[in-house]
């Protein structure tokens, strides 16, 4: 009996070891680990749990995933980053956390995995990934230290990550025989004209909400209209023309916009506009599959998309997540393989069908997709208009956002002087950059 | 000898315990607190990695116009909703201190808001407040009256912040004077009837002095909690607009969690954490005046006699 047993255990040791020399499977030496991830609850993941039982049954790599609300999520990964030994193999993250992490050298740099010809997947075409994302949510360390450059390397890769889109009423657009804005000056005109013709309707939703959402929809205007936080020595140029041209586009905005907008977070926002109170919404691409869903929306099938107009130039946002992987994590390797798997062509396609944001220009143009999700044509298109450099990506911006939410927040309540608003925020920036030794070179 | 020193000294076993429990459970934290607020603080780093940098992050906070405003939201908001509180509680108080049918059931249907989680009054004021389908905005169209805009304006947003306090914390008070008033010696009441007291003199010269120590207590506790309330204006107005309802609860945790300088949030909280004690200091001293002149007073008026 004894004998039989070691027999049969011999027998099945050789077979696995001819089997792999066969077949040459690289998730072979990894089989049997189990990977400790930490994802966001957000749609996008809630469709990548769908499919990383897959990933199981195909890698024999077993993955727990600890899901939490996005802020909790990055709270939790504060501190377990900072820890010797981490419990996370593979995390998501908010794309400004990439200041943070790189700079406190929390994250892998991706270079020695894509090197390691037992990881890297020949077939990945890491060219397909959508190049406004990888620069936002990937790259660190060359232009301004946050985006790419010849010094630049990858330490992420996006995964959940998003850009602005116009979504419009098809309906009310033709009954009031207007014209999709393509412009800044359509758009502010359209988003006025809108309330007049059609009475109870507002023009534009739009986020509002004093701090972040405030500053956020700011910046959406910001960007397109030629204007940049800080020029490249890191001057705070917030409060040049430009500006001030988007901040008077804002407030004409929400002053055409649905009633009581000026307190609107972007879950209101978008609720005025699948409610039928608003004929427009610009805000993230996330929102599109909700305005189709009939259980919430009443404007299924009425909402048309255009991308973000253009002022002087084409520029819509990018944000979300990325994935990478922790410096203190105990799995890299395998890590790293289901980063790789997560970000293939074909998962990229399977999430996307699911429910989430793609990361490949290819995965838009699919023909299946699109017969699903009618817009994402659209979308991919906006994509290549994706400005990485819409908002900096600096450990202090998070003062600076605050900064700008709040004084915008006057500025649409209280009816402050949008120069003198900004002229304040320059001069409070400054403080803070000068605080954080980003004048050590020009003074 | 040796038994006499084993003797003075037991009271100090017997208290060792609790010493060692509040070292570890109160003192260790505050202590940590207020070392932190020494550092430049990044939540990336671990506390051993954070640079010293004295008394910078106080000195900052005194130049930073932000905080200097959400000082006085916050001073501004405690004051107002304690002495409301105080006068609605203590009057609700006065007037359900009777034998009625049905008290007990009254009383519990009081106490009710106190006990829902803040989140959710927070929600549910804020959909209550809501500009066009908030209950408050369209009762006043179905009057014909204009809309308010509850959250979207910065005197109306603190006004709103205000009111969902008092609807959530006048129970407290009310609860409290309640019991106050119930335990009353019934032989002073009865004494101030036979001598031709009014109902408002009853309560102007009886009732009110008597319950003060009760009240005093029970204002110190509301005052602090006032101080440090956070997810109600959280959800309802995340502090705007503008600055006009961040209150630096809300202050200190975006400066931990959004700007993520722990120092300085740390430094925030030493601030809210003096000013707290020198109000309770000012509190009890006030009690132990007023009981101090009492006691003069009871002793004169034996003298007399």
């Amino acid at each position: 009996m004894f004998q039989s047993t070691k027999a049969l255990v011999g027998l099945s040791v050789s077979a696995v070891l001819t089997c792999s020399v066969a077949f040459a499977n690289p998730y072979e030496p990894y089989a049997g680990t189990t990977l400790v991830v930490n994802f966001p609850a957000h749609p996008h993941y809630n469709a990548v749990m769908e499919i990383l039982p897959q990933f199981t049954e195909e890698t024999g790599i077993n993955v727990e995933v600890d899901q939490l609300e996005y802020l909790k999520m990055r709270e939790r990964q504060t501190l377990e980053l900072t820890k010797d030994k981490g419990d996370y193999d593979l995390v998501a993250y908010v794309v400004f956390s990439k200041a943070d992490y790189v700079f406190a050298d929390q994250l892998e740099n991706l270079a020695k995995y894509f090197m390691n010809p037992r990881l890297a997947d020949p077939t990945y075409d890491a060219g397909d990934l959508i190049d406004g994302y990888v620069a936002n949510i990937g790259v660190a360390g060359g232009e301004k230290g946050y985006l790419p450059g010849q010094t630049g390397s990858l330490f992420g890769i996006p995964f959940g990550a998003e850009t602005s889109v116009l979504a419009y009423r098809k309906d009310i657009f033709e009954k009031l025989g207007l014209k999709v804005p393509t412009t800044y000056d359509e758009l502010l005109d359209v988003a006025c004209k809108i309330p007049q013709l059609e009475p109870g309707m507002g023009g534009m939703a739009t986020r509002a909400a004093s701090g972040h959402h405030a500053s956020h929809a700011f910046l959406l205007h910001l960007a397109p209209l030629g204007g940049r936080v800080f020029d490249a020595e890191w001057n705070p140029i917030i409060n040049s023309p430009e500006g001030v041209a988007a901040a008077k586009a804002l407030k004409t905005l929400v002053d055409c916009g649905p009633e009581g907008g000026a307190t609107f977070g972007p879950a209101e926002a978008a609720a005025s506009f699948q409610q039928g109170k608003s004929a427009m919404f610009m805000d993230s691409i996330a929102f599109a599959a909700g305005f189709e869903d009939p259980s919430k929306s009443t404007v299924v099938g009425k909402v048309g998309y255009a991308m973000h107009p253009e002022g002087v130039r084409r520029g819509s946002q990018t944000g979300g997540f990325g994935i990478g992987i922790p410096a203190n994590a105990q799995h890299k390797e395998a890590a790293f393989l289901l980063m790789q798997w997560l970000t293939n062509k074909k998962q990229d396609l399977a999430i996307a069908m699911a429910g989430g944001n793609p990361s490949r220009f290819s995965t838009y143009q699919n023909a299946e997709l699109n017969a699903k999700y009618p817009y994402s044509a659209t979308f991919g298109e906006a994509l290549k208009y994706a400005d990485p450099d819409w908002r900096p990506i600096i450990p202090t911006w998070g003062a600076i956002n605050a900064d700008i939410g709040t004084t915008m927040s006057k500025v649409l309540t209280e009816g402050l002087d949008p120069q003198e608003a900004l002229d304040g925020v320059a001069e409070r920036a400054r403080a803070i950059m000068d605080d954080a030794g980003y004048y050590t070179w020009s003074k | 000898m040796q038994i006499a020193r084993i003797n003075r000294l037991t009271p100090y076993f017997f208290l060792a315990p609790a010493i060692i429990v509040m070292a570890v459970a109160l003192l260790y934290p505050i202590g940590y607190m207020v070392w932190a607020s020494f550092l430049d603080w990044n939540p990336s780093q671990r506390i051993g990695e954070a640079d010293f940098v004295g008394l910078r992050n106080y000195a900052k906070l005194l130049n930073d116009a932000a905080f200097l405003e959400s000082f006085w939201v916050t001073v501004k908001f405690a004051a107002v909703v304690v002495v409301l509180e105080m006068i609605l509680g203590v009057g609700l108080a006065m007037l359900l201190d009777r034998q009625l049918r049905g008290m007990t059931l009254l009383r519990t249907i009081f106490i009710l808001p106190m006990m829902i989680a803040p989140i959710v009054v927070g929600l549910m004021w804020r959909y209550m407040y809501h500009p066009s389908v908030g209950l408050f905005n369209r009762t006043l169209k179905s009057f014909g009256l204009e809309p308010v805009p509850w959250l979207s304006d910065g005197t109306w947003a603190f006004a709103s912040i205000v009111i969902a306090d008092i609807w959530q914390w006048t129970p407290f008070i009310f609860i409290l004077s309640l019991a106050a008033l119930q335990s009353l010696p019934r032989s002073a009441m009865e004494a101030a009837r036979i001598d031709g007291a009014s109902g408002w003199q009853l309560i102007w010269f009886i009732k009110l002095p008597l319950m003060l120590p009760v009240l005093i207590v029970t204002a110190l506790l509301r005052l602090i909690d006032a101080f440090k309330v956070l997810e109600v204006i959280l959800v309802m107005t995340n502090g705007g607009p503008g600055l006009s309802t961040e209150i630096l609860a809300l202050r200190i945790s975006r400066t931990a969690s959004e700007f993520r300088e722990l120092g300085t949030a740390a430094a925030m909280s030493n601030l809210l954490l003096i000013l707290l004690m020198a109000l309770t200091l000012a509190m009890f001293t006030y009690t132990k005046i007023s009981e101090a002149r009492a006691a003069r007073l009871r002793a004169a008026a034996s003298k007399d006699h």
